[in-house]
């Protein structure tokens, strides 16, 4: 099996679990957060003994709101991880609401490790603040900018959110630009996605919210592209904006097909057998049923599935064409790369494949061409 | 357990579909305890999987039946119970010819619907003592009363005549089957004359070869006789001679007024026809019964498959379907935008639907259907007369002098609230006036003459929608008739896609170009990049619509706990567009090939 550098921490607990959100998360459980964290650190324990792990290229600590842990509980998770132990210059971040972002959880957090701060601004527009149930305001999210900076942190990004209702392109990019002047390392903007199983989900199938349409999402998201890439930021993933040498490396690994080791509640790890085939495996979902398997057991596997090399190799030509810079991924698809090509969605680059700008905005078809 | 001649009876269950001919066969052969109660499989007599799905039947099927009458004698009573679809007519009519008398079922809330008449005049045109029943009598809406009232009324049986059942509880199954004893009469035949056994259907078994389902009408048919068909003028060993019970069961000889069946090594059912009369090829019979019709198919479409390299396997399922389906008739046809594929002929729409269901499911095929046409007969400026059953393949307008369609006469049952509707659609879709016929229970049976294409197009649909279900349609062909009609071309992407031509009346040809490329538009899904669509008659362009560019497909976020979620979903996304089929750059469903069957 190949050697892992890079390792996943869930945490997925929130204070409040926002109407589009349909990540693995869950509010008003805080009184879990002690007996979780000891249970993520003995399945930390016990993976770490199981599977050819470390140095530790990268971690990352994501969530629902991973800054909801006490600067206490957070050192005993970081020790636990920096037991296997780390590479020289070892990217950890760790994902943070803009209301955690004090001066006492910033200076906590660089002492127990952490060297990169993720901070969900989402929007600085009141309306749309309150449309998506952040329960910041925007002065408190630039406020959290300029802290964790002031703090220590060098590396922060920021995520936003682009295609909210009612937030037009002149207001989404305002938001931007004041994101831009806290001069943060790295950005993540995201187009608003209703998923199915979310209340926004339920009340855009009701008529009673109505989306953007394709043409006004992809207005807003070339025109911070452009933004972005005057400003200094290389968009080199689909969702992703970086200063020289701040993407996140992470991301990267797992974007290029690198193994990882994920745990926590929900959280899926990939490991790459010598054959070439792919295992991909996923803990159980609930923080409850969680806790008692990884304290028992020292894991909490819920399934697992095994990709066969072909089927592997199309897996990552799917993940890898989303790196905008290009990828050798799709390498062995000629036909595929041929007729992409030829429909104006990739080029050919060095023997790399990169996606056009048409090829961003279908990168699903483009994806899809690599499976089976 | 031969039983003598005059407690011998045959018949026949007749009814419209769903008014509970099925449940009702299965009651009586409970009752008659030749099914025990824990061996009855519902619906004991439609045996294809597919037959008791739909709960229609497709295939005849026999069995022998013997009952205890009130008068002390044990009866044979050969139950044949008949395909309930228009279809099948052709068989319903053979199969009634084996037959002395037939029960008919009428539901009791329905009433009499279009194919009960059309069922009873058949019955009565083969001098068939017909035992009305008035079905499903526990059912809360029902009304037996007027029910029977309609049958005195509309066919002229006496009401006293006509038993109340439920087949479902079992209510009134004796009182049918001493009626059945008391008012059918016993076979007349002989059974030292010539032979005359009248096929009435026909099955392929995998190691026995065709077997042949028959009822002897003069004669005796004897294991080791060697038989002649009298209209193919094929001859054959009979191996083995055997009554349903209803297994097949061997016997000696079947002689006169006996159903059973026989098997001769006979390896395709085309030499064991529907209809034929099998005769002693020692001492013939000097003519064969009358009746017997070549079956000709009447609805054809193109079978193609939409992955290309299951030609052959559908060349071998095609086959191996015609091995028991005598009325299937294909072809091989090459298509410009579907590749290599057959071109099918059936009996009907519903013919069509089972053969293709049929080899998508028991052979493991993805096929793609083009919408059904008709036969058409086109009269050159030559002279010659050439069948066209594929509109791609009308002749230059050039060329041709004249063409002709098929043209039925229509059956239309409906409440009368509903005859102004059923007379604007015959209308609109070519119908020439027949016929209107006011009866009791507030009924109106109205006859249209019209032309095949505009049945098979949509018609019956819209006679249920437009009726609120209650038209009830049946139709029989009656010949050709000489109309003004044109081929309506498509383009896609600029190609024209010769799978959806079509013939139409020229003067309804325009406005149907648009609604087929309206139609289009809406089926064919968004593409990479813009597909224009066009309808074109004789080369001049009559209506463009355009597909747009498919605008966006991005997934936002995909980190680690992300990519097998969407990679499933890509995946089943693409295993959707299997089902499509690729024509030039342009992927087109399978719906699409049908839109011009619903263009109103």
């Amino acid at each position: 099996m190949e050697r892992i550098h890079s390792l996943y921490v869930h945490v997925p607990f929130c204070t409040w679990v926002c109407k589009y959100c349909d990540f693995n998360a869950y509010a008003v459980l805080e009184g879990l957060i002690p007996p979780y964290v000891d249970a993520l650190s003995r399945e930390i324990e016990v993976a770490a003994g199981e599977h050819p792990i470390g140095p530790l290229e990268t971690v990352f600590i994501g969530g629902g709101t991973p800054s909801l842990l006490t600067s206490a509980q957070l050192r005993q998770l970081m020790d636990r991880i920096g037991a296997i132990g780390f590479g020289p210059g070892a990217e950890v971040t760790l994902e943070s609401n803009p209301s955690n972002v004090t001066a006492e959880h910033v200076e906590g957090w660089l002492t127990a490790g952490v060297n990169r701060l993720s901070i969900g601004v989402q929007s600085l527009q009141p309306e749309a603040l309150r449309f998506l149930e952040r329960l910041h305001s925007g002065p408190d999210a630039i406020a959290a900018i300029g802290t964790a900076r002031a703090g220590g942190f060098a590396n922060v990004s920021a995520d936003l959110l682009f295609g909210v209702p009612g937030v037009n392109l002149a207001a989404w990019l305002d938001t931007l630009e004041s994101v831009l002047a806290e001069g943060v390392q790295h950005l993540s903007a995201y187009e608003l996605t209703v998923e199915s199983g979310t209340r926004l989900g339920q009340e855009v199938r009701t008529g009673l919210v109505q989306m953007p349409g394709a043409d006004d999402q992809l207005e807003q998201y070339w025109a911070a592209a452009s933004r972005l890439e005057a400003a200094g930021y290389a968009h080199y993933e689909i969702s992703n904006w970086a200063r020289a040498g701040f993407a996140c490396r992470h991301n990267l690994a797992a974007w290029n097909y690198q193994p990882y080791l994920g745990c926590g509640a929900g959280a899926h790890s990939m490991f790459r057998l010598d054959d070439g085939s792919t295992q991909r495996r996923w803990n159980l979902k609930g923080p409850q049923a969680y806790i008692k398997q990884a304290s028992g057991l020292g894991h909490a596997l819920d399934g697992s599935e095994a990709l066969s090399p072909e089927r592997a190799r199309g897996e990552a030509a799917m993940i890898g064409v989303r790196l905008l810079g290009g990828t050798g991924a799709a390498h062995g698809f000629p036909a595929q790369r041929e007729r992409l090509v030829g429909a104006g969605l990739l080029v050919e680059d060095h023997g790399e494949v990169r996606l056009t700008r048409r090829g961003v905005e279908l990168a699903n078809q483009v994806g899809a061409a690599f499976l089976a | 357990m031969s039983t003598p001649t005059h407690l011998t009876r045959a018949i026949s269950v007749i009814a419209h579909v769903d008014h509970g001919k099925t449940t009702l066969s299965d009651r009586l052969l409970e009752y008659t305890g030749t099914v025990a109660p824990r061996d009855m499989v519902e619906q004991v007599l439609d045996q294809l999987d597919l037959e008791r799905e739909r709960g229609i039947t497709i295939k005849a099927q026999a069995v022998r039946m013997l009952y205890k009458a009130d008068d002390g004698n044990t009866y044979q009573i050969n139950l044949i119970d008949t395909p309930g679809h228009v279809d099948f007519s052709y068989e319903v009519s053979r199969a009634l010819a084996a037959c002395d008398g037939a029960i008919l079922v009428v539901d009791a809330s329905q009433g009499i619907e279009a194919q009960t008449l059309a069922n009873v005049h058949q019955a009565l045109d083969h001098n068939l003592k017909i035992i009305p029943v008035v079905n499903k009598i526990d059912l809360p809406q029902s009304n037996p009363e007027l029910v029977r009232e309609e049958i005195e009324k509309v066919i002229g049986l006496p009401a006293e005549s006509v038993i109340f059942a439920s087949a479902r509880q079992g209510i009134g199954t004796k009182e049918i089957l001493e009626a059945v004893v008391r008012e059918v009469p016993p076979p007349t035949g002989d059974s030292n004359a010539p032979l005359q056994a009248l096929i009435f259907d026909a099955k392929f078994d995998a190691y026995r070869g065709v077997v042949t389902y028959i009822r002897v009408l003069e004669g005796t048919l004897r294991r080791g006789m060697r038989i002649q068909m009298m209209q193919t003028g094929k001859s054959f060993e009979v191996d083995e001679v055997g009554i349903f019970r209803p297994e097949r069961e061997p016997v000696d000889d079947l002689s006169a007024g006996e159903v059973g069946y026989l098997i001769a090594n006979i390896r395709n059912v085309r030499d064991s026809r529907v209809g034929d009369t099998v005769t002693d090829e020692a001492r013939p019979a000097a003519a064969p019964l009358p009746g017997y019709r070549h079956v000709t198919p009447m609805v054809f479409a193109g079978l193609f498959p939409t992955d290309t390299e299951q030609y052959e396997q559908l060349k071998e399922a095609l086959e191996k379907l015609q091995l028991n389906d005598a009325a299937l008739v294909y072809e091989p046809e090459s298509s410009a935008a579907l590749g290599f594929g057959f071109r099918c002929g059936f009996l009907g729409l519903l013919h069509m639907e089972i053969v293709q269901e049929r080899l998508e499911r028991e052979f493991n095929l993805t096929l793609l259907g083009t919408a059904p046409t008709v036969e058409y007969r086109v009269r050159l400026r030559s002279g010659e007369e050439i069948p066209v059953d594929n509109p791609d393949h009308l002749p230059d307008p050039g060329q041709i002098e004249a063409i002709s369609e098929p043209m039925v006469l229509a059956t239309i049952v409906v409440p009368s609230t509903y005859v102004g509707n059923m007379m604007e659609l015959s209308q609109e879709r070519r119908g020439q006036f027949v016929n209107m016929q006011y009866e009791p229970g507030d009924r109106v049976v109205i006859t249209y003459r019209m032309p095949l294409a505009e049945i098979i197009h949509d018609y019956y649909d819209q006679l249920k929608s437009r009726s609120k279900g209650y038209a009830s349609l049946n139709y029989e062909l009656v010949g050709f008739e000489e109309a003004n009609l044109v081929k309506l071309d498509v383009l896609v992407a600029g190609s024209p896609v010769d799978a959806l031509s079509m013939i139409v009346d020229r003067s309804k040809a325009q406005a149907q170009g648009r609604r087929l490329a309206e139609k289009l538009k809406t089926l064919i899904p968004r593409q990479l990049f813009e597909v224009p669509i066009q309808a074109a008659i004789g080369g001049k362009i009559v209506a463009r619509e355009t597909v747009p560019a498919m605008r966006k497909d991005v997934t936002a976020k995909c980190y680690g706990g992300d990519v097998t979620r969407k990679r499933k979903l890509l995946e089943k996304q693409k295993e959707g567009k299997k089902r499509l089929k690729r024509v030039g750059n342009v992927e087109i469903p399978q719906e699409a090939f049908m839109a011009v069957l619903s263009l109103d």
